[in-house]
């Protein structure tokens, strides 16, 4: 996020898009709630689903799947015609804007309806509402980056958010909503093929030598690596021949399953490291048992970049060991002894070779709540917003997208579009909270849902039992009938392992990222 | 009557707790205040409102009932000996109100029972409302018990003044940490009482919430348009003091199967679901309506008293507005 989450009580619009805030951030969504009940904030909800955040909106956008880019381009559109957009703001910080003109002024209200279905009042009113606010916040989930123009949905994002000066100032900004608890941590981690921690490039010959240096080591490579949809399309040919998986199940979470499964198949060597056995470490010639979270000492990196300690809360599993430990004994066994005695010792490493985390220091963190990065030195508060004054890389660049149409579209013989998302009871691929028997009871099955128009002309009552096929695969599931999802658009969930809706979906991935698109055509028949 | 320093309350506790386990209100890492154990927290003599009541000293977050394999063992029924100091007035209340529900109809509850027998309380009168959403005098009780409690204290300044209200009040008074008192002692509890009395300020209208609840004035709209904001978290739920609702469920053990019942929450969807995928309550609206139908009106019905003690801690736990303080406000605006 460029803000903190703080700062949403002061906000006066939230225009979130791709993100179900109430079901996966319900604490973020509170923010919101009351900034709306209490402060009379505006809020834009975009989802083509009439989620509960949807319901709580001043305006909900019910545009099509895979549209974004178009909704944001024709926002833009509206905002330059009206002359709501920030001039000076675009003229001091950023750049490119030209271009941008140029681009957007295609997106006239009747190119947007065509491509997104939403018609010109709406999106005149959105434009306005989050233009002519002064501090207006997007906030974007995995709606939006897991597209194959996720890239440019992000993109589209920033634009508009620089257009109207809606960055660099507490309460605005550009903030996604990170899905797992430590992803920002991951990814600050250099968890990435193309950085070191802090995202300092390896291409770098300079951040190479300081790497080197903390190391003990010469010849670090200077050529990116591969992504994880990179290393499953390598895998099944052939050219990748060992993994090591570390908490992450992509038999279940990957898509197009059948594929993840064949490319782990045809490993030589596959290793994964986990708290349970996981539909991919039965697939796995060593299974590492991890310990849980509340077993071990260590931070977390939130979705505001506020790095946090948890704290070991009960006795260690007997045989486990927490993932620092099995990495430091793999790699010692293998020839690179890591002497490391906890994770403080690892965190004094992260702080002297992570410009961003060099004030983060355990000590600071053993007292605190948590200090946000960039946080360049140890008398430093950490930054609750980023870009103020100037953008990190100085001017704000803009980088107009043009839309571009998703890869599978529904057709005669695959009718309707299936999209996945998670549950508020369950998580992920379901490997921690499946395990508990009161969310179990809440959400204890995968299940359609469907508009009750379609569900009258299919001959559905709730509960019915469907064959829902794609053209990777085929799972039967019951069908749940509610009017928050639009016609012809089917929902499901991607938690359950006996019926793993990532069988179905598409693996198309977005050029930059490699982030998968998932969504895709599926036809839906009685049984 | 007696009288104890301030500074001897610590010396008592360690003294008291040679003999048993004692419980009060502490501060975790500086940031949490609950009511943990003597010493692993830390004890620095306030007394104020713990976040989670004194509830979870009889009934826990999680416990084991019954393990299984070869013979049922029914587990946590020893009567272990326990002093909780620091109990508020309201949460005593609370105690008494589900020490009766615990043994409604001839049905005993062996896990709380066994606890509760063994349990010592020293109640803590509040001279002031220790937070801004205190309200036991508009619900119906007041800053100081009559009866209920073994020890009830008063503060008066650097000392409180101690009254039993049982047998074992009486042997905990004779501890060489409470001294005599004088003549005097007996004015200023009054005044202390009488000064209380007054002193809160948290006025929601409990009883005309009552009295719209029992003349039906909500519909289904009233509860769905408040219900529209919930986030399904179940907060005000578990750190309600009369709230006492479980889940059971088995997890393997070393030799068999081991038996836990676990808080659960009323606002849940799946807390009423039925076998056949019915649900009585099937909208977060009619759940909510639920929850503050059964202390606000059915209670009353059943028991002759309010469910809601007051203590406001729905409303400090609740993210979005929506605890007793909130409900009943809206329900004095229909």
């Amino acid at each position: 996020m460029t803000n903190s989450i703080q700062e949403m009580e002061d906000a006066e619009v939230f225009l979130v898009i791709g993100s179900n805030t109430t079901e996966q951030h319900p604490l973020i969504a509170t923010r919101m709630i009351n900034a709306v009940r209490e402060k009379n904030a505006k809020l834009i909800v975009a989802d083509p689903r009439e989620t509960k955040i949807a319901k709580l909106a001043t305006l909900h956008i019910s545009h099509n799947i895979g549209s974004d880019v178009a909704l944001l381009n024709g926002l833009m559109h509206i905002i330059i015609k009206e002359g709501w957009e920030a001039s000076e703001y675009i003229k001091t910080r950023t750049e490119n804007f030209e271009k941008l003109k140029e681009v957007v002024e295609k997106y006239t209200p009747e190119r947007v309806f065509e491509i997104t279905g939403v018609d010109e009042s709406l999106l005149r009113s959105a434009a306005e509402i989050y233009a002519k606010n002064k501090k207006s916040m997007i906030l974007y989930a995995m709606g939006i980056t897991q597209h194959v123009a996720g890239t440019d949905n992000v993109k589209s994002c920033a634009n508009l958010a620089m257009l109207t000066g809606h960055v660099g100032y507490p309460s605005t900004g550009v903030n996604p909503l990170r899905g797992q608890v430590n992803v920002q941590g991951a990814c600050d981690m250099g968890a990435l093929p193309n950085v070191y921690s802090g995202y300092q490039s390896v291409a770098d010959p300079k951040i190479k030598e300081v790497f080197e240096q903390a190391w003990g080591v010469d010849g670090l490579s200077d050529k990116a690596g591969l992504t994880l949809t990179d290393m499953m399309d390598a895998g099944e040919r052939g050219d990748i021949k060992a993994l090591y998986i570390m908490g992450e199940n992509p038999v279940m979470s990957d898509p197009d399953s059948k594929h993840a499964k064949r490319a782990l198949r045809n490993l030589d060597f596959l290793v994964v490291q986990d708290i349970f056995l996981t539909e991919t470490a039965k697939l796995a010639n060593v299974v590492l048992p991890a310990s849980s979270f509340a077993e071990k000492m260590g931070t977390y990196t939130n979705t505001e970049r506020r790095v946090q300690l948890s704290r070991k809360a009960i006795p260690i599993m007997e045989g486990t060991m927490p993932d620092w430990k099995i990495i430091c004994e793999v790699s010692s066994r293998a020839g690179y002894p890591m002497n490391y005695n906890s994770p403080a010792d690892i965190l004094d490493e992260i702080n002297k070779v992570t410009p961003s985390y060099r004030g983060i220091t355990f000590d600071r963190l053993k007292d605190s709540w948590g200090i946000p990065w960039p946080c360049p030195h140890e008398s430093h508060e950490g930054t609750p917003f980023l870009h103020k004054d100037k953008f990190a890389r100085g001017l704000g660049a803009f980088d107009a997208r043009e839309y571009i149409p998703p890869p599978e579209v529904p057709d005669t013989e695959f009718p309707f579009y299936l999209i996945t998302g998670r549950v508020g009871f369950q998580f992920h691929t379901g490997t921690m909270t499946r395990k508990v028997s009161i969310l179990e009871r809440e959400e204890p099955q995968a299940v359609l849902e469907m508009n009750p128009g379609d569900a009258r002309r299919l001959k559905l009552v709730n509960g019915s039992k469907v064959a829902i096929e794609s053209r990777r695969g085929e799972l039967y599931l019951p069908v749940r009938i509610t009017q928050d999802i639009p016609e012809s658009v089917v929902f499901s969930t991607f938690h359950y392992s006996d019926n793993n809706i990532n069988e179905l979906t598409i693996n198309a991935v977005d050029p930059v990222a490699k982030i998968p698109e998932f969504s895709c055509a599926v036809s839906i028949r009685r049984v | 009557m007696k009288k104890i320093k301030k500074e001897n309350v610590f010396p008592f506790l360690k003294e008291m707790g040679k003999t048993q386990d004692v419980y009060c209100p502490q501060w975790l890492n500086d940031k949490d205040f609950l009511f943990l154990p003597l010493g692993d927290g830390k004890f620095n003599g306030d007394i104020g409102k713990t976040a989670v009541s004194a509830k979870s000293l009889l009934f826990p977050q999680t416990e084991e009932i019954i393990s299984f394999g070869k013979e049922i063992i029914t587990k946590n029924t020893d009567s272990r000996k326990t002093l909780a100091f620091g109990i508020r007035p309201c949460d005593m209340k609370a105690i008494q109100f589900t020490d009766r529900f615990m043994t409604r109809e001839g049905i005993t509850d062996p896990h709380y029972q066994s606890k509760r027998k063994g349990m010592t309380t020293i109640v803590v009168a509040c001279n002031e409302p220790p937070s801004d959403t205190c309200f036991c005098i508009d619900a119906g009780g007041m800053p100081y018990l009559n009866d209920g409690y073994d020890v009830q204290l008063f503060d008066a300044g650097d000392y409180y003044i101690a009254v039993s209200g049982s047998k074992e009040g009486e042997e905990i008074l004779g501890d060489r940490n409470f001294e005599q008192v004088d003549g005097d002692e007996k004015e200023r509890l009054e005044e202390i009482k009488k000064r209380s009395l007054q002193s809160q300020e948290k006025k929601p209208g409990t009883k005309k919430a009552i009295e719209a609840l029992r003349d039906e004035k909500t519909d289904g709209k009233f509860w769905e348009r408040l219900a529209g904001r919930c986030i399904n978290c179940g907060g005000c739920v578990y750190v309600c003091p009369t709230c006492t609702c479980f889940n059971v469920y088995d997890l393997p053990s070393q030799d068999g199967y081991m038996r836990y019942r676990s808080w659960d929450a009323c606002l849940h969807a799946g807390f009423t679901k039925e076998t056949s995928g019915h649900n009585p309550r099937p909208t977060q609206g009619s759940r909510l309506a639920r929850r503050h139908e059964h202390k606000l009106k059915f209670d009353i019905i059943n028991y002759g008293e309010s469910g809601c003690v007051g203590c406001g801690r729905c409303s400090d736990a609740c993210p979005v507005g929506l605890g007793a303080i909130e409900i009943i406000e809206e329900l004095n605006n229909l």
